[in-house]
């Protein structure tokens, strides 16, 4: 645990302020409108959620339209938001060549734009999570954990999407984490589940039968690490001598499976509400033309066992953040790898 | 004019072609065999009892499913909604174990939500005229938006009760509990298709709808029939698959009614419907399991699991093509 | 392409084609002369439209030779065919419906202009000159969906003279046009003939090949039977070379009077589209013949009548009790059916056995708590089979593997194993060959003397005078005679069509 948060002291510093709340001689913006790639999803349900509670502290009223995975239809809601004069404007992209023209045209009517999630050429600033280091953080978790525990064996099933870089990155960081602590680590399978349980569960079954000789399933998401977890159970396998990792932490499915499962023991945390949270404080920033970096990182954690009690409250069936302990998270300054660095290797 | 005095018998290699040509399934079954032959010499855990049990068990997911689907298809009309339906039930199910704390509430409400599902579809289908693709397509939209409203996350398992998991993941003796219930379904669709008026009538309905009509068939009842079967079969398969997954899964089910049509299709079941038969459709099912698993057995490429189905469903079709036409005058 | 202008346009020698199972073809010889129609006859399956297909190029040949204008040529496709100046016009016309007729009769080879895009006014242009020289008018830029079937014909035969075709195949032109249409076909067939132009003509309807054909060839099961001069035949010996026996009567009546019940009764009848106020009585024992031109309603009332169309007034009655609701699940239920005029998409379903087939109405009958006692079905069916001598090589065998008066047969026993007291017969032996009619005829025959009443739709003539009791003429929806058979003549029926 201290290394890790030694690492990430060691890291910050530079965007400290912007975690805090502004000083009494900032403006604050009335009217933000934010533009969502896809509302459905438990992630940008949080995100948002983590917006509305930082702007009503503030006074701002935050608008969202959802795009739902439409360029023309987050073309038109932004283009909405600037004819209706909004102060600042957030937008996760749905994709670069949609979000090109916006930037430009905001540029043109003053309307300072704050992007979430993926970065897109001729931006001023994006708030994101570092994929990788989310997952090499867990490796060095899950390393430990196995040197304690797994007699410092560590055999993983990846259950990962090659799709899409931001989760590449979550399983290339997991192992090179793991690799620090256990050299001897070694990647026995590595699939590809779609990010959904029931492929997750499927594709895992049939690798679990062509080898079973593992000790820790790694999840790109909370619908994978389950589903591998789901197939080893099918299979009638004990969990004695299992690890398994999650990653993103959205909802209460990682709770209840750290609650419930022997060997569900590490999630990364991405803290959705803590990346709504922080596009506000970046807003902010432009708004009152202050300095901002490129690249906002929003902070992540892995979470050992009993962890996520000091960040998430469960209430029956809803979750609520502690926003002390999450703020008092310091992300880095800069992602160790980005999606750019996967395109040289 | 037709008569037996011109069907000659015809020598050597002639001889196996009419063979095949007599046996509908002949392509698949060839397919199916080298499929494990080829699998199972360049990976011997193919054969792993772990492993059979795999396929078995993704096997009779589909299988469940894809037998409503065949009676749907050779009646005329289809159901694209039985993968957004089926993550609904999912969750419909689990909430409703949680809330009753009983396994047999929870499946009557999986059957009753999925059942529901296709009466619907089967109403608008034949009450407002809706050609069913159209229809279905809506309900997936319906669904798939609608899961939302109802449950914004996974629902997790809160009663823990043993026979609820022993749905998905139980054994009856040697076989697991979804084989059991897919070997179930199976034979009650075959036989109803086979010794029943309500397949007559299925085949005939698709074979030609207004030959049906006027031999004073009831062509709404039927067709609403073979709706609310789907459904109900759906309902079977979502309670298995949230048994399995432990958590009823709004993203659940993604492509599902893909790989079932494209199963039926495989089995030889006409789009156009009055063709089809359910051996086709286990065979179907079978062969695109077992290259779903196999590629993961060999450690190709993932990627290929959607190539090599789509590769095998045009070979097939036209080998069965190239059969009929062999067979046809 | 060499041409020798003394041999003939066409020569098909010794030709051969075999289908796995079935020959299809043995030995045929057919030679074609410039300027001369020459007739293709035979019954279905007699091979007459695997020779066309052949001809078309759609087919291959397994043996013998065909030589064009004396050169030897090879048909592997119908591009090749086309090449060759063999224009087929089959049955199932193959206009594409959006296209206007311009760009159909030159789909092959657009007239482009200069910059490379399609010269649409030259377009219209050349095929207006088309329709000239065939002495019909077509408006060039209506589109072909719009058109009534015999104009799509006239179009086709205009894309045979776009590709300079030397050879003109038509089958069974004439299956679905008026008395009128067909004359002027004929008329365009001579002209045809006039252009050098060498026609074959397969058709079913021996009036039509003495009146247009010069020369005539038989097949029978495959085979060459004769080529000769129309002089030197009569109807009698067409139909002996057709079927190898003498029909002594095409319409042999066995029956005894029509009796006093009546089994059907409709009164003013009205349908939305077509049907205005029809009102008959058909009695049981009694064959009750509907005339009309092609559009007079007939196949409106078979359809309004059996319950499968709906209709806005009027009162149908079956055996006394009134047809409510109006749906053929009543209708089947109180004893009345349909035979309909379109096989293939309304009555067979065509890759289903033969048993299938034939049980399907009455399937009902043969189930014990839902399942199906198939020993008794088959047992039904195979009587039915035997009685009306149906030529199957199997109960399983697919239907579409029959003849078209064998699938006539079972489509009939449908309704006679179902048990109907009326019958409704819409044009029933259209597509037919002459022995099966025969056949036909005397089934309905039958039927009404086992005391059936039966209703009969047609737009042959010699049948509806030879089998019906009474006659009624239809015209825009209305009945506009009623007739006995004594009292009926060609020219009276056609005189009150018109009207």
């Amino acid at each position: 645990m201290n290394v890790r948060l030694a690492i990430l002291l060691a890291t910050t510093a530079a965007l400290a302020p912007l975690t805090v709340l502004p000083a009494r001689a900032d403006e604050v913006p009335k009217h933000i409108g934010y533009v969502v790639n896809y509302a459905t999803h438990e992630w940008y349900q949080n995100v948002i959620k983590g917006m509305k509670d930082h702007a009503k502290l503030l006074g701002i009223d935050v608008a969202v339209k959802d795009a739902n995975l439409d360029v023309a239809k987050e073309v038109a809601g932004a283009e909405d938001f600037m004819s209706q004069k909004v102060d600042v404007l957030i937008i996760t992209p749905v994709n670069e060549e949609g979000v090109v023209p916006l930037l430009r045209r905001a540029k043109a009517e003053g309307v300072p734009v704050v992007l979430e999630g993926n970065p897109v050429k001729g931006m001023t600033t994006m708030v994101a999570i570092c994929d990788y280091d989310t997952g090499y953080f867990a490796g060095i978790e899950a390393g430990k954990y196995a040197q304690a525990h797994l007699g410092g064996v560590a055999k993983v099933m990846n259950v990962g999407l090659p799709l899409l870089s931001a989760t590449v990155l979550r399983s290339y960081g997991f192992m090179d984490g793991i690799h620090t602590i256990i050299p001897g680590a070694t990647l026995v399978h590595d699939l590809d589940g779609g990010g959904n349980p029931d492929r997750s569960l499927e594709v895992s079954s049939a690798a679990l039968a062509q080898n079973g000789d593992i000790d820790i399933i790694y999840g790109i998401n909370d619908s994978s690490s389950l589903g591998g977890l789901q197939a080893w159970k099918a299979a009638g396998k004990s969990q004695d001598n299992l690890l398994v990792v999650g990653t993103g932490g959205e909802g209460l499915a990682f709770i209840n499976a750290m609650e419930k499962e022997p060997s569900y023991r590490i999630e990364a945390a991405m803290f959705p509400e803590k990346e709504g949270y922080t596009t506000i404080d970046a807003a902010l920033a432009l708004y009152n033309h202050k300095p901002v970096a490129e690249h906002i990182v929003s902070p992540t954690t892995p979470l050992v066992g009993d962890d996520w009690k000091k960040y998430y409250e469960v209430n029956g069936t809803t979750r609520s953040i502690k926003w002390d302990a999450v703020n008092a998270l310091t992300p880095p300054a800069k992602c160790m790898k980005t999606a750019a660095d996967l395109k040289k290797s | 004019m037709a008569s037996s005095s011109q069907i000659q018998p015809q020598p050597g290699a002639g001889r196996i072609a009419a063979a095949m040509a007599g046996q509908p399934q002949a392509v698949l079954i060839v397919l199916l065999l080298l499929l494990c032959g080829a699998i199972s010499l360049a990976a011997a855990q193919f054969y792993s009892l772990a492993n059979i049990i795999a396929i078995l068990r993704q096997s009779a997911l589909v299988l469940i499913v894809a037998a409503g689907m065949t009676t749907l298809l050779i009646g005329g009309e289809v159901d694209l909604s039985v993968g957004a339906s089926l993550a609904f039930t999912g969750c419909v199910a689990m909430d409703a174990t949680n809330r009753s704390g009983s396994v047999p509430v929870g499946a009557l409400a999986a059957l009753a939500f999925a059942g529901a599902v296709g009466l619907f579809n089967g109403l608008v289908v034949t009450r407002l005229r809706v050609n069913s693709l159209i229809a279905t397509i809506a309900t997936m939209m319906i669904l798939q938006g609608g899961v939302y409203l109802y449950t914004r996350e996974a629902v997790q398992n809160q009663h823990h009760l043993a026979a609820f998991t022993g749905i998905g993941a139980g054994y009856l003796g040697a076989f697991p509990i979804p084989v059991l219930l897919a070997a179930a379904v199976f034979a009650a669709v075959y036989i109803a298709l086979r010794h029943t008026l309500f397949g007559r009538y299925t085949y005939a309905l698709g074979a030609n709808p207004i030959a049906a009509r006027l031999s004073g068939l009831r062509v709404r009842r039927l067709k609403l029939a073979g709706f609310v079967i789907t459904g109900l079969l759906v309902g079977v398969t979502g309670l298995i698959l949230c048994s399995l997954m432990n958590a009823g899964q709004p993203t659940a089910g993604r492509g599902f009614e893909l790989t079932v049509i494209a199963a039926v299709i495989l089995g030889g079941t006409s789009l156009a419907g009055g063709r089809g038969s359910l051996i086709g459709t286990l065979l179907g099912v079978l062969v695109l399991k077992v290259i779903d698993n196999g590629i993961i057995i060999l450690r190709w490429n993932q990627d290929f699991q959607m190539v090599v189905p789509g590769v095998v469903i045009v070979a097939a079709t036209w080998l069965d093509t190239v059969r009929v036409r062999r067979r046809a005058v | 392409m060499l041409s020798d202008p003394h041999s003939p346009a066409l020569a098909m020698q010794g030709i051969g084609k075999q289908f796995p199972g079935v020959v299809a073809l043995a030995d045929v010889d057919l030679t074609l002369t410039g300027g001369q129609v020459h007739a293709l006859i035979g019954e279905n399956g007699a091979g007459k439209s695997t020779l066309i297909k052949i001809l078309a190029g759609v087919y291959q040949k397994d043996s013998g030779s065909i030589r064009i204008g004396g050169v030897e040529a090879e048909l592997r496709t119908p591009r090749d065919a086309l090449r060759l100046g063999i224009k087929v016009v089959f049955q199932e016309i193959a206009l594409i419906p959006e296209f206007t007729v311009a760009e159909n009769i030159f789909l092959e080879r657009h007239p482009v202009n200069r910059i490379g895009s399609i010269a649409w006014g030259k377009l219209r242009a050349d095929a207006k000159a088309l329709f000239d020289r065939l002495g019909f008018a077509v408006d060039p830029g209506a589109r072909a969906r719009d058109l009534p079937i015999s104009t799509q014909q006239m179009v086709e035969i205009a894309r045979a003279l776009a590709h300079e075709a030397r050879i003109v195949v038509m089958d069974e032109p004439t299956s679905s046009l008026t008395p009128k249409e067909v004359a002027l076909l004929f008329t365009v067939i001579r002209r045809l003939k006039s252009l050098g132009i060498a026609v074959v003509y397969v058709s079913h309807k021996l009036d039509e090949i003495f009146e247009i054909a010069d020369t005539v060839t038989v097949l029978r099961d495959g085979r060459h039977i004769s080529t000769k001069p129309v002089a030197a035949h009569t109807q009698d010996s067409l139909i002996q070379d057709m079927i190898g026996r003498r029909i002594e009567f095409l319409f042999p009546r066995a029956r005894g009077p029509a009796r006093s019940d009546v089994l059907l009764s409709v009164r003013g009848l009205s349908t939305k589209d077509k049907l205005r106020d029809v009102s008959f009585e058909v009695r049981a024992g009694e064959v009750f013949g509907f005339f009309g031109l092609l559009g007079a309603g007939r196949t409106e009332l078979a359809k309004a009548i059996v319950g499968f169309d709906p209709i806005r007034s009027g009162e149908i009655a079956i055996g006394g009790q009134p047809l409510r609701p109006h749906d053929t699940r009543t209708g089947v239920a109180l004893g009345i059916g349909l035979l309909t005029e379109d096989r293939k998409t309304e009555g067979l379903m065509l890759e289903q056995s033969v048993q299938h087939n034939m049980s399907l109405a009455a399937l009902g009958g043969f189930a014990v708590a839902g399942f199906v006692q198939e020993a008794r079905e088959r047992s039904a069916v195979q009587g039915f089979v035997d009685r009306l001598r149906v030529r199957t090589p199997g109960l399983d065998r697919p239907i579409r593997d029959l003849s078209g008066g064998n699938q006539q047969k079972v489509l009939l026993s449908r309704w006679l194993l179902r048990g109907l007291k009326v019958i409704v017969v819409d044009e029933p032996t259209r597509g037919i060959d002459v022995g099966a009619k025969s056949e036909i005829f005397a089934l309905i025959d039958r039927l009404a003397g086992e005391g059936h009443a039966v209703v009969m739709m047609t737009s042959e003539m010699p049948e509806l005078l030879g089998l019906s009791d009474r006659i009624a003429v239809m015209a825009n929806g209305r009945i506009t005679a009623t007739m006995p058979r004594a009292d009926a003549t060609q020219e009276g029926l056609l005189s009150a069509a018109i009207a």
